[in-house]
């Protein structure tokens, strides 16, 4: 396009005067960012007419400004609202003692609410900080009491098994290495499977494990390796068919393929 | 205009220290404004009121009512030059129509048009102290209107009613029994041979 003949086509004059049509003044915004000469141009009529309005000017009346200011800070238009009730007779003197009276009175209540907003604030701040302390015991009451219920849940279902009276008891007694150490294995007849209480074992080191052997012909065959952190607690370890006696050696972590017998700590027969 | 801006830095130690003799480059004024000073304001008036009362008064002659526009012309500048956007136009120009569209709504106003009405019974002129018709300012010779009469007379009209009168095109149109596109072409040859005379 011809920026020439835009630019002498009066749409410039016509958007600086504020009566371009929506589509011209797009256009023209558009094109000034193209087109730095038409800019200029418009920035040209821009100056030329504010030069003009300048050159021309007409100082507006003194109190104008005042005014102007009076109204755009509201501190100072008080001031002024004041200054003319002064300058009325005594009904005007009687409401600025009025106002003083109540502008004291505003203070004080002031002064007073912010004391009062002061304490609430303590107050609040301490009460927060007592709730807070309440609401973790709380949690941790829940959390222990968690606890308690999956051991009360444990203990109740050994309680269970042992007084089935489908579950052979064989009580494992302490052998030369650690003659007090007991524990005793409950053995479902119907299912096979192998339950053991811990009564007294030392506890082992970290890279040791008990293992429980069963007593087959003779011949030890593993039952499961077990922790010895609950003595109440009954612990399922893996089915026997047939077994004619149960031994507890210490193994290695893991257990072994065959017992360690001058570790064994306890034994019982069936 | 652009020379009286460039000068000296605005800071506003200089600005306590001297009191009334900082400047501004447009772009501090703008920001300062932006910024809600009040200084900045205060010299924003005092350079601008009299241009912008001049360009009230050739749309409402009365000078006590063109008085109030400029005291709202000028309250609303402080409240609303959020709204400027220098990437459109210059400071003036934005305040040029400000206070053109405040002073075509006080003439459209209701209150406007009944005072007109009064005046012009014998009673008001002679009930008029000091005010009345003295108080009108001859339009014709202040402003862009003195510009105006250097034009020919059927551009005259067409630019007072839209520029001083705020008419729409389409309006003109309507009132001058004229087709839209002539009104728009008229008023485009005015607005250049305007340009031309302002140079």
């Amino acid at each position: 396009m011809n920026t020439q003949e835009y630019i002498s086509s009066g749409v410039i004059e016509s958007y600086v005067l504020g009566s371009a049509s929506e589509s011209e003044r797009a256009e023209l915004e558009q094109l000034s960012i193209l087109h730095p000469e038409i800019r200029a141009a418009r920035e040209a009529f821009e100056l030329s007419l504010e030069q003009y309005a300048l050159n021309n000017a007409i100082p507006p009346p003194k109190e104008v400004k005042q005014k102007v200011l009076a109204e755009i800070t509201p501190a100072a238009a008080q001031v002024i609202n004041m200054q003319t009730a002064v300058k009325n007779t005594q009904t005007s003197i009687r409401s600025i003692s009025i106002l003083r009276y109540m502008s004291a009175a505003a203070v004080v209540l002031l002064i007073a609410s912010t004391a009062l907003n002061f304490y609430f604030y303590s107050q609040y701040r301490s009460s927060a900080v007592k709730y807070e302390t309440l609401a973790a015991s709380l949690q941790q009451m829940a959390s222990e009491n968690k606890v308690q219920q999956a051991k009360l849940d444990l203990y109740s279902s050994s309680m269970r098994m042992m007084s089935d009276s489908n579950m052979q008891v064989v009580a494992l007694k302490g052998m030369v290495l650690s003659p007090f150490s007991k524990s005793t294995v409950y053995w479902d007849k119907q299912t096979k499977d192998v339950y053991l209480q811990v009564n007294n074992l030392p506890q082992p080191s970290a890279n040791k494990q008990y293992q429980l052997w069963a007593l087959v012909d003779g011949r030890p065959v593993d039952a499961g390796v077990f922790d010895v952190n609950d003595p109440y607690g009954l612990v399922k370890l893996k089915n026997i068919p047939r077994a004619q006696g149960f031994a507890i050696t210490l193994e290695n972590k893991g257990g072994s393929a065959t017992p360690h017998l001058e570790a064994m700590y306890v034994m019982g027969t069936v | 205009m652009g020379r009286q801006w460039r000068p000296k830095c605005y800071t506003p130690q200089t600005a306590n220290r001297l009191g009334n003799t900082v400047t501004y480059t447009e772009q501090e004024l703008v920001i300062s404004l932006k910024a809600k000073d009040q200084q900045s304001f205060s010299y924003l008036y005092d350079n601008y009121s009299g241009a912008l009362y001049s360009i009230v008064l050739q749309i409402i002659p009365d000078k006590e009512l063109a008085s109030d526009v400029l005291q709202e012309v000028f309250v609303n500048i402080w409240r609303k030059i959020e709204s400027y956007d220098a990437s459109k136009g210059r400071l003036f120009t934005w305040m040029l129509n400000v206070a053109r569209n405040l002073a075509i709504d006080m003439v459209r106003s209701k209150s406007y048009q009944n005072s007109q009405k009064n005046q012009s019974l014998p009673d008001t002129v002679y009930n008029s102290d000091k005010g009345g018709i003295s108080m009108q300012m001859n339009v014709d010779n202040i402003g862009l209107k003195k510009v105006l009469t250097k034009l020919k007379a059927e551009h005259q009209v067409l630019i007072d009613l839209a520029y001083f009168k705020g008419y729409t095109h389409e309006e003109i149109a309507a009132m001058e029994a004229m087709p839209l596109g002539t009104v728009k072409t008229k008023i485009r040859s005015a607005l250049l041979q305007l340009r031309e005379l302002l140079k």
